[in-house]
């Protein structure tokens, strides 16, 4: 079986995205994939922070459970997975700067045959986009990558919609490098 | 026959919050000659710093064991456990499909020493399950507390393990005898956790292991220090 590296970059604040985030790093590793999960922490003034509960405690927490994306984890993936929580459209300093990074790598082509998805809080299994989703597929499309659209089915349950889809996204992943189609 | 593995030939690696010996080959260490032993695949003996520990990562069709020897660890994973333990319970997670997990020091101030075991499940994908039991020190005092067993062998009081293999833990004092049998075709791995143990004449340190095979009476002795062993009985 054909290794398949997945790589899953998520925001979180309160530890809802980060359910998601490990339920599709889950699926991804039922596809026998290798995972590696990251998070983009906010800096965020305690004073903002404090005024959303349990968002300080998850934060002191998932700063022990994850690092930030590095580049080296973007050149390690075949199938890079973006899950935020669908606060709004505009990617906060800590996405754009993931988001530029992979920019440069793409212009530098090394972004090329690589699987692209991405999910929000407030879309996955809901059978509804949102402007996040929107926006990032956006995105996500314009660094080369192959894009494998967001597992929107109504499942009734968001987190096994999430598992679903870095299962789904494992396996496509898989079979286009089967194909040769990602060299 | 038995094979003595050395604790000062065994893998090593510093990374300065984890201070990790690895009995067989494991991530940057690799020896052909020590990738296991029958389905016993890893035994870590890792040293881990004050408030450190693994974050985030991925298990699959893996039995994997955790023996605290000091301190204590905090455990999270994706089937929604969230345990902080010592050194009086063990816990068995096997990965099966696939499980995500991250483990810490559970303490601030002190260092946390344990053993990871990795056994190779005879079955793969299996559903993920988390097992654990905590056993008083008396229990493994001069004799061998069994801690897994496989499914059907009637050992209710023991964690289940996908694999052919029982494993025993035991604490032996300065000069205390302890016998085992280990039926016809089997085979033993021993581990030396803590201090010192002569095992059928022959003397193991901490750190130290020992494969048995075509032996069926083994003779354990305490050394001067005493000792804490694990025993794994395989096929």
């Amino acid at each position: 079986m054909l290794d398949i590296n997945t790589l899953v970059t998520f925001g979180s604040r309160t530890g809802s995205t980060e359910k998601l985030a490990l339920a599709a790093a889950l699926g991804a590793v039922q596809a026998r994939a290798n995972i590696r999960l990251r998070w983009l922490q906010e800096n965020v003034d305690v004073q903002t922070i404090d005024r959303v509960s349990g968002w300080r405690a998850n934060r002191d927490r998932m700063a022990q459970e994850y690092i930030a994306p590095r580049e080296v984890d973007s050149l390690w993936a075949d199938v890079l997975v973006i899950g935020l929580p669908a606060r709004d459209n505009v990617p906060f300093p800590e996405l754009k700067t993931y988001l530029d990074g992979l920019k440069v790598l793409q212009a530098a082509g090394k972004l090329r045959g690589k699987v692209g998805t991405a999910f929000t809080a407030e879309s996955i299994g809901t059978g509804q986009s949102d402007a996040a989703l929107v926006s990032l597929c956006s995105i996500l499309a314009g660094l080369d990558l192959i894009l494998v659209p967001p597992h929107l089915t109504a499942a009734g349950n968001t987190v096994e919609s999430a598992r679903l889809h870095g299962r789904r996204v494992t396996d496509v992943a898989r079979d286009l490098k089967r194909a040769g189609t990602t060299n | 026959m038995i094979l003595i593995r050395r604790s000062a030939e065994r893998g090593h690696a510093d990374l300065g919050w984890l201070n990790s010996y690895h009995t067989f080959s494991f991530a940057s260490y690799h020896d052909p000659a020590h990738m296991g032993f029958r389905a016993l695949r890893v035994i870590n003996d890792d040293r881990i710093a004050p408030g450190r520990g693994f974050g985030a990562h991925a298990h699959r069709d893996m039995e994997i064991l955790t023996y605290v020897l000091d301190g204590g660890l905090t455990h999270r994973d994706s089937m929604g456990e969230s345990r902080t333990f010592g050194a009086d319970t063990i816990q068995m997670m096997s990965a099966g499909t696939g499980v995500i997990h991250s483990e810490f020091n559970a303490s601030e101030q002190e260092a946390a020493h344990f053993l990871q075991i990795w056994i190779e499940p005879a079955d793969t994908d299996t559903e993920p399950s988390y097992q654990q039991i905590s056993i008083k020190p008396k229990e493994k005092s001069g004799r061998f507390k069994l801690l897994a067993a496989p499914r059907g062998s009637n050992h209710d009081e023991a964690m289940t393990i996908h694999q052919n293999a029982f494993v025993y833990a035991a604490v032996l004092g300065s000069g205390e005898n302890l016998r085992q049998k280990l039926a016809p075709g089997r085979h033993a791995w021993v581990q030396v956790a803590r201090g010192n143990v002569s095992m059928n004449g022959e003397e193991l340190a901490e750190g130290d292991g020992a494969a048995v095979s075509d032996a069926q009476d083994l003779s354990f002795t305490g050394g001067p220090e005493g000792s804490e062993l694990l025993f794994f009985d395989l096929a």
